[in-house]
Formats: C-alpha cells, structure tokens, sequence
C-alpha cells in the first residue's frame, strides 16, 4: 500500500491517534478506559504505520531487540511501581498508603501510582500487539 | 528491612518468580548466568515457602492475610497463606528446584538453540509462580487469570521441543485446556451472579444463604467447574491430551507437567468445593458420590491403558491419569482421613513422578530408544538413575517406607470411614495394577542381559537432582512428620467449612 494518499493521511492521523491512546492511559483511574483500551490504541497506530509504510520501515523504527527489552523491562516496572509501597512501609501496590499525595479527586493526578502503572501496562499491551503482528506478517512471507 | 521481607513473603513467593522469568530473556544467550540465576531463584523460592509454612504451622492454623494495596476483601484482592496454601507452595517449591537442577547444562541436546533452553525456564519459572499464586490467592477472577497463565505455559513447555509430534500434542492441548478454563469462567460467572461476590469466603458466606433461591444456577456452577478443572487436570474420560503431551515434552518438561501442573488445578477445585461452595451444598447436589465415582473409574481405567502401552514415557503418563483418580476420590471423601491421604498422596506422586520421569528420559537419552523391551539391562550399567527409577515404582505402588504408602493408606482410612468398601477394594486393586505395568520395566533393567553399548549415569547436577527427588520419596515415607501434620491441619480446615 504505497499510495501517496494513504500515506499523507497517515502521516496527519498517526500523531492523534498516539495522542488519544495516551489520554485513554493516562486517564484510565479516572474516566472509562484504561491501560489495556490505550495500549491496543497505541498499538495500533504503530501497526498502521507498519502497513502503510511497509513492513521494512515498521521493523526499521521499532527494532526487534527494543521491542523484547520493552517486554521484558515492562513488567519489571510494574514491579517496581508495586514495590514503593513496600518501600514506604506499606503492602504490595499501595497507592494512598504509600503516601503518595492524590490531589483533587477527578484530575489527571489523583489516580497517584495508577497513572504510572497504566503508562508501563499500556506500553507492553502495544508493544506484544506490535511483536505478533510482526511475527505474524513474518510467518506469511 | 528483614521485617519488611517477612510481612510482605505471601506477595514476594508469588511474583519474583514471575519478574525474574520475565527478565531473563534479555541475556538468554549468556547460559551459564541463565542457569545460575534460574537456580538461585528457585533455592531462596523454597527457602521462603518453607518460612512461611513454618509460621503457618506455628501458629495453630491462623492464616496469614495480605490485602494487595491495603484494601481489606471484599473490596481488595486478597491472598491467604493458610495450611493448604503453605502445603501447596511446600509442593511447588520442593518440584521446581530439583528440575531446574536437572535441566542445567543438559537440555540444550533436547530442544536445540540456547534461545529455546531460556525460553524452557521462563516457562517454568512462570508456571510455578501461577501454581504459588492459585495455592494462595482467596480470589475467584485471580485464579482464573493464573490457571490461564499456568495453561498457556504448560502449552509453552510441551511444545519447547522441536519436533513435529510435540507441536501436534501442544495444540490439541492448548484447544483443550481452553475449553477447561471457559469452563471454570462460566463456573465463575454464575458464582459472582448468584453471591455477588469474587472474594471466596464471602462468596461461601452468601452463597449458603442464598443457595434454595436458584439450586439450578448451583448445579451448573458446580458442574462447570468440575469439568473445567477435570479437564486441565486429566480426569479420566476428558484426559485425552495428556498422554501425547506429557510423553513428547522434553524430559524436564515432563516431569514438571506431570509431576506438578495437574495437581495445582486439583487444589484450585478443592479450594472451590470446599471453601466456595462448602461441604453442606456438595453433599446437596451429590457431588461427593460423583467425585468418588469418577475416581474409582479413573484409577482403573488409568492403570488399564498404562497396562497397554509399550513405550515408557506414554505408560508413565497414562500412570499420571490413574494416580489423579486417587486424587479425586480422596476429595469425595469429605472426612479428615480422606483430604489428609490426598493431599500427602499429592505431594508425594508429585514427588515419585517427576523423578520417574527424569530417570526415564535420562536412559532414554542414553539408549536412544523409547521402547520398554529396549531398556533391558540398563540397571547395572546405569545404577543411579536405575535406583531411583526403583524407588520411584516401590513408592508408587505403595511399598511401606516409601512415601506412596502414607498416603494410600490415609486413602484407604478414609474410604473405610466414609463405609465405601468399593472405594477400599478399587485403591488396593489400582496398587496391584501399579506393581503390574511398573515391576516389569524393573525385571527387565536389572535381570535381562546388557546391550554392548557403553552406557553411563548422567552429569552431576543431573545425578544431584535424581538423587534429592528419591531422597524425598523415603524421607516422606519414613519420617511425615511436619508435612502430614500440614496436611492433616489443611484437611481439618477445609472441613470446618460448613
């Protein structure tokens, strides 16, 4: 699908769709969503991207050894988020109790830890679509 | 600092194994750091399970709660390390380090790169970290989300060789382990329609109250259920994929899948029998006489296809499918003498099991043959794994000394209390259909003369990790001690459920 139309269209709805997926991320403790609606948002710009502008240029801009270090770090942050209860005295994924300061009820922040670790969750969600996509498109070829 | 380990161990003995398995993959080419971090993981594992059943112990049976994030149930998530989960993860651990030794420096001959020896232990640093996490977590969605990891690794595991034959056995178990955990989400479902709630002892709380308003929505919950973790955990009619899967999985595999992986679904259907549903509703609905039924069919039918099977690693597995019948007749037992035999007989097949699987696939990669008929001789040119193959077979027929023999005989307590003579007559026929199909591969190792072929036992960690398996098997055998009490004390609780 190397058409020029495509690929200017592309190029101009890419960005928001990046940019939506955060917001469903980040406002996942807050509003409807969540790290696993934006993640698959997320990944799927980066799959459209790959399809539009060939699969070269999708394995070029999201090598495979970034994507198996995101697979494999991505949960470890998730670990580490959970354990700053620990740290603070507090159980296992403590957000409130860990003496995080949650603001005012109903804005971005008051979700304390949960922004956080819907950020780590979503990014792995796009990153294991990304690689069965690209494992996917491997096999067929 | 200390102090922070210990109270937060019941979160830590569940997710370190997970991120651990999670990170090796970033250096899965450097082996040896691999294995050593790999078997690090595992010792400190045991060490902290050991830990945490000891404080379980000492406290007369007061479970250690923990409520993830601080939220106290129902509104959190909550994990009870009680006398049953101690047990389990005791189980978990004691298999897991063992294999893993086992697999060191020699499974890159079964399934080929060192990017495939990484991926085996991910798989089964994920598997036991989903066994620890069924074993002790009191929630209902968080058991079905680790049978589902548990399942998805175990379809890892069969398939980590690369031969055709075990790509068809992992995908034939794959679509029948998902049928299974369908299942028990629907058993789920009616469950949290019927209670409103997914914490299991409040579930257990409502769901007494409620249950005469909808008996039908009972039945099928209880049903679903029985038939999801019948399937994942090879009851006898829906065992179909466990013969191929456990005999084409590479040796460690084996041994783990079947020594381990069954067995943490049957203690995810006893938590759901006894402490969701509660002894009172499954004498209600029959589900005792099923259980006992399905058992006693189990165990023989098991024995007879094990009787018929030429190869060894498919006789060991048909094996598998008769011991389970034991498992599931203790359950239907309902007395103290019943779930005690059970749950010892557990430990110790999970025990017996993996070492006669890893004896096997020590000869069999020695011979290179797959045949019984083919073993003759094996005995005296390889006496370790030989001897320990022995002690496995004495102990799981049920020889006094050895460990089977504990539980066999809780198990035949616990029937004649029950006054099930049938039951009774059937676990005393199941051991001599046992001593049928498994003394025989004992005659032929040691009585039939040697081939030529130089023949020798395995490397040291290999013969470290036989020799700690079969060391289990008498230790249990002769000394129960803490671990009967631990079982006895699980069984009594499970039962002072109404």
């Amino acid at each position: 699908m190397r058409d020029f139309i495509f690929k200017r269209i592309a190029a101009i709805i890419i960005p928001f769709i990046c940019i939506y997926g955060f917001y469903v991320i980040l406002h996942g403790a807050s509003a409807a969503g969540g790290s696993f609606a934006g993640g698959i948002i997320l990944g799927l710009a980066a799959i459209v991207f790959s399809t539009i502008y060939g699969l070269k240029k999708g394995k070029k801009k999201f090598p495979e050894k970034v994507l198996f270090c995101i697979e494999s770090y991505g949960t470890l942050f998730y670990g580490i988020i959970g354990m700053i209860g620990i740290i603070n005295g507090a159980p296992f994924l403590a957000n409130k109790l860990a003496g995080i300061d949650l603001g005012i009820p109903g804005t971005l922040t008051s979700g304390g830890l949960i922004g956080l670790l819907g950020l780590g969750v979503g990014i792995r969600v796009a990153n294991t679509l990304l690689i069965l996509f690209f494992t996917m498109e491997g096999a067929d070829s | 600092m200390i102090s922070a380990i210990t109270t937060n161990l019941p979160i830590f003995v569940i997710i370190i194994p997970l991120f651990i398995a999670f990170i090796l993959p970033t250096f899965s080419r450097r082996m040896k750091l691999v294995e050593g971090v790999v078997i690090s993981t595992e010792t400190l594992w045991l060490l902290g399970a050991g830990y945490l059943a000891s404080v379980v112990l000492l406290q007369n049976g007061t479970p250690i709660i923990y409520n993830m994030g601080g939220w106290a149930a129902p509104w959190g998530i909550e994990l009870k390390v009680d006398s049953l989960g101690a047990f389990f993860m005791i189980v978990v651990t004691c298999i897991n380090l063992p294999v893993a030794l086992f697999a060191k420096g020699n499974l890159t001959k079964e399934v080929g790169a060192k990017e495939r020896v990484t991926r085996f232990y991910v798989l089964l640093l994920l598997l036991g970290g989903a066994m620890v996490g069924m074993a002790l977590t009191n929630d209902l969605f968080n058991v079905f989300v680790l049978v589902e990891v548990a399942t998805l690794s175990c379809c890892g595991l069969v398939s980590a060789n690369s031969n055709p034959r075990a790509s068809e056995a992992a995908f034939k178990y794959l679509i029948l382990a998902t049928l299974g955990s369908t299942f028990v989400l629907g058993g789920i479902g009616f469950i949290l329609n019927i209670t409103g709630y997914l914490n299991m002892g409040f579930a257990h709380q409502e769901m007494v109250q409620v249950w005469q308003n909808s008996p039908h929505a009972i039945w099928l919950a209880m049903s679903f259920v029985l038939i999801g973790f019948g399937v994942k955990s090879a009851l006898f009619p829906v065992h179909v994929w466990l013969p191929d899967a456990h005999s084409n999985a590479p040796t460690p595999a084996s041994a783990i899948l079947s020594g381990l992986a069954v067995k943490g679904y049957i203690i995810c259907f006893l938590k759901f029998m006894y402490t969701v549903f509660g002894q009172n509703l499954m004498q209600q609905f029959n589900m005792h006489k099923i259980l006992v039924l399905a058992g006693m069919i189990a165990i023989i039918a098991g024995s007879l296809f094990a009787l018929t099977q030429n190869e060894l690693k498919r006789r060991l597995a048909y094996s598998t499918v008769a011991q389970i019948g034991y498992l599931f007749l203790g359950l239907g037992l309902m007395n103290t003498k019943g779930l005690t035999g059970t749950l010892f007989y557990l430990f110790s097949h999970a025990l017996i099991k993996s070492s006669l699987f890893l004896a096997a696939g020590t000869m069999i990669a020695a011979t290179g043959k797959k045949k019984i008929s083919d073993l003759a001789g094996v005995g005296r040119k390889m006496p370790i794994t030989m001897g320990v193959f022995t002690i496995g077979i004495l102990g799981l027929i049920g020889i006094p000394l050895f460990s089977g023999f504990v539980g066999k005989w809780y198990l035949l307590l616990g029937s004649l209390e029950s006054g099930n003579i049938l039951a009774a007559i059937v676990i005393i026929v199941g051991s001599v259909l046992c001593a049928a199909y498994l003394l025989p591969i004992i005659r032929i190792a040691y009585f039939e003369p040697a081939p030529e072929k130089d023949l020798r036992d395995p490397a040291l960690p290999q013969k470290i990790a036989l020799i700690m398996l079969a060391a289990g098997v008498i230790i249990l055998g002769i000394l129960p001690g803490s671990i009967l009490e631990l079982a006895s004390r699980a069984a009594a609780e499970l039962l002072m459920i109404q």
